[in-house]
């Protein structure tokens, strides 16, 4: 058997439109990703124990249960308590909550890297707290943690490839379908990996502009 | 809570179980042991291997593990590869895994100063002896901490092997499942079981690496 | 004094489009001590790196009691450099000593002594030890040989690096700026320790920003600026009165200056 480019031609249309589903889970993800590590980071540096506490288990949670799992839990749980989304929401859910873990843990650890003087100063000159953090630390915050979001991003592009597994016609899944009919997974498999390649590519291209965009010079 | 169908299926899980552990062990260290290689080669390798070496980092790094082990599986008797799906998981976790090892051993040479390498050519320590003596056994420190990383990224990724059938626990649930037509509970207990074991995982890294950073603190 | 041990001849090193050494003529006689001073950046401690060939020098020779050292002899152009087992031979004459110290921090001081001994000079692990022993000793720190440098102070570090690369019995030792890396208070120790081994009739070349060490322990001080070596001279001829260059006068100005609070 010999590689055939013709079944890689012939299918690139499907690949590409499923390719955009996989965009759409990991961007929406990301989205979630981020406000809603936000909050929890915010939780976690908190001074009140109940909410660091509750945060700490979140994200010791989420970081400790493979993604796989979660989607399959969201997937059968949240038809069990009545609550009847589509697949496509139950697996962004899924995979939003789960980075969240990872982006309140960057973003606390970009917080930890601007210096303690600088709140200082702020105090001293009276700033009021939520001036102090939306005008101070959040866009601090966000700029030295950029490189690894940009990362945590990346990486949701490949787990989104775990949607699959409960019926999402992203890219891994659609070539999944393509090799049943086909016979060809050496051919449809690689040019999956080409586009998955590819948007990372561009992704961290992209990233490495915007921080260059965005550092202080 | 049907504690009598965990029972019932506990033979099942307990070999799902091993399978899970055995694909993890044998696939992180023949990935650590690849990695290790890779990262020498790029080192002291003529360059178009460090090419060849740096592009596989990145294509491996920039593609699902999941289309990874596809390829291996379904592609791989196309290439003349048959595997079963265990040697197809162990296989693929070691290509996974071997170029995020291989960055970590990169760093880990990149932090030794170089200054007390100087030290051991002034006098006149051979350069395999100088990696042997002070490279390596320092090294220890800086890659502690990303190693348990990764390690814990791979108990995860096992999981994944469920897709190609490997019978691994997350396999055996799922056939418990349809068997039972009962999902939410088997779902949560693995969930907690996983949770434990990469809880477990963390601790004994942690405790590894307060080993191996023992002589720098000022007794 | 007895005839050179190191002769330099010609040495020129660029790094780029930057010449760091221009044509640097030297010798170094037998058990003497040669201070290198000049002003940062003037090349004194590449000039000191071209000696055991930690930097590879361009053009001319430096030779050790008659030996090319790094480059294989004879006028292939361009020069080869020697096999690594050749150059290792070498550097086993030649003691070197760091700012940084470069201790190896994962092993104890005795280890740090017998590490080479054992694995260049091939001893045993009890001759090692003895001779390890015997090189702290003398550096005042036989009772510190069980600890890591993460426990010792910079001067006693500094000092357990003058210890490893005594015990190697180099015919030569080099010290870049051994004590710029210390507090002021410890440079007493090591620079007391160095003072002990000229006295025991150790070739030394040292770059180093202590004045008073060059005035009291060298027996000739060497002036680099801009790459190019000014002037080699007793200490008296420096540091007693007036000296003749401008360019060393200038530097003397501003450490004087620099000094007195």
């Amino acid at each position: 058997m010999n590689f055939s480019f013709e079944t890689i031609w012939h299918n690139l249309p499907y690949l590409l439109a499923a390719a955009r589903w996989t965009l759409i889970i990991s961007l929406a993800g990301m989205a979630i990703s981020v406000i809603w590590g936000i909050c929890i980071c915010a939780a976690r540096i908190s001074s009140s124990r109940l909410l660091s506490g509750i945060a700490a288990l979140y994200i010791s949670f989420f970081r400790g249960v493979p993604l796989l799992v979660q989607i399959l839990v969201f997937f059968y749980i949240l038809p069990y308590v009545g609550l009847d989304l589509p697949a496509i929401a139950a697996a962004i859910a899924a995979v939003g909550l789960c980075s969240a873990a990872y982006s309140a843990e960057i973003l606390r650890g970009s917080l930890q890297a601007i210096p303690a003087g600088q709140t200082e100063a702020a105090h001293a000159l009276g700033m009021p707290p939520m001036s102090l953090w939306r005008r101070i630390l959040v866009p601090q915050a966000i700029r030295i943690g950029l490189p690894s979001l940009i990362n945590e991003l990346i990486l949701l592009v490949k787990v989104s490839s775990l949607a699959s597994v409960v019926g999402i016609g992203e890219l891994t899944r659609v070539a999944q379908n393509i090799t049943g009919q086909t016979y060809r997974p050496l051919e449809i498999y690689i040019t999956a990996a080409v586009l998955y390649f590819l948007i990372n590519l561009v992704i961290s291209r992209a990233g490495l502009l915007a921080e260059k965009r965005l550092k202080v010079s | 809570m049907e504690l009598d169908l965990f029972l019932r299926y506990g033979p099942a899980l307990l070999e799902g179980f091993g399978v899970t552990v055995l694909c993890w062990i044998v696939g992180s260290l023949g990935g650590v042991v690849l990695g290790f290689i890779l990262a020498c080669l790029y080192r002291w390798g003529p360059a178009p291997l460090r090419w060849v070496i740096y592009a596989y980092v990145e294509v491996i790094r920039g593609t699902p593990f999941m289309i990874q082990l596809f390829l291996l599986y379904y592609g791989g008797p196309y290439m003349g590869l048959v595997l079963t799906p265990i040697q197809a998981g162990i296989l693929s976790f070691i290509v996974y895994g071997s170029p995020y090892f291989a960055e970590i051993f990169r760093s880990g040479f990149n932090a030794i100063p170089l200054g007390q390498i100087e030290a051991a050519r002034c006098l006149g320590i051979p350069e395999w002896r100088i990696v042997l003596r002070i490279t390596l056994p320092q090294m220890l420190v800086p890659i502690t901490a990303p190693l348990t990383n990764f390690f814990i990224i791979l108990t995860k990724e096992t999981a994944i092997l469920a897709t190609v059938t490997v019978p691994e626990l997350l396999f055996q649930v799922q056939s418990m499942m349809a068997e039972t037509f009962t999902y939410v509970e088997p779902l949560l207990a693995l969930s907690l079981f996983y949770w434990f074991m990469v809880t477990l995982t963390a601790r004994f890294g942690a405790w590894v690496e307060t080993r191996v950073t023992r002589h720098l603190s000022r007794a | 004094m007895s005839e050179p041990i190191l002769t330099v001849r010609g040495l020129s090193k660029r790094f780029g489009d930057f010449e760091a050494l221009r044509h640097i003529d030297l010798d170094v006689n037998q058990n003497e001590v040669l201070c290198l001073i000049g002003p940062s950046g003037s090349g004194k401690s590449t000039l000191l790196r071209c000696l055991n060939f930690l930097e590879a020098y361009d053009d001319g020779e430096v030779r050790l009691e008659g030996e090319l050292i790094g480059w294989r002899e004879g006028g292939a152009s361009p020069r080869r450099a020697l096999a690594s087992g050749a150059l290792r031979k070498q550097r086993q004459g030649i003691g070197m000593v760091f700012q940084q110290f470069n201790l190896w921090p994962h092993m104890t001081a005795l280890g740090n002594v017998t590490e080479a001994l054992m694995q260049v000079k091939g001893l045993s692990r009890k001759q090692a030890e003895e001779k390890a022993q015997a090189a702290l000793e003398k550096v005042g720190l036989s009772d510190k040989a069980g600890n890591h440098p993460a426990n010792l102070s910079g001067g006693q570090q500094q000092r357990v690096a003058i210890a490893r690369a005594v015990a190697m019995e180099p015919r030569l030792m080099l010290f870049d700026e051994p004590t710029s890396a210390l507090d002021p208070e410890l440079v007493g120790e090591v620079l007391a320790a160095m003072k002990q081994m000229a006295a025991e009739g150790m070739t030394m070349v040292v770059v180093t920003h202590e004045m008073g060490f060059a005035a009291h322990v060298a027996d000739r001080v060497a002036f680099l600026d801009g790459g190019r070596l000014v002037g080699v001279t007793p200490p008296s001829e420096i540091f007693g009165k007036e000296p003749e260059d401008p360019r060393i006068q200038r530097f003397l100005q501003t450490y004087r200056e620099r000094n007195v609070v």
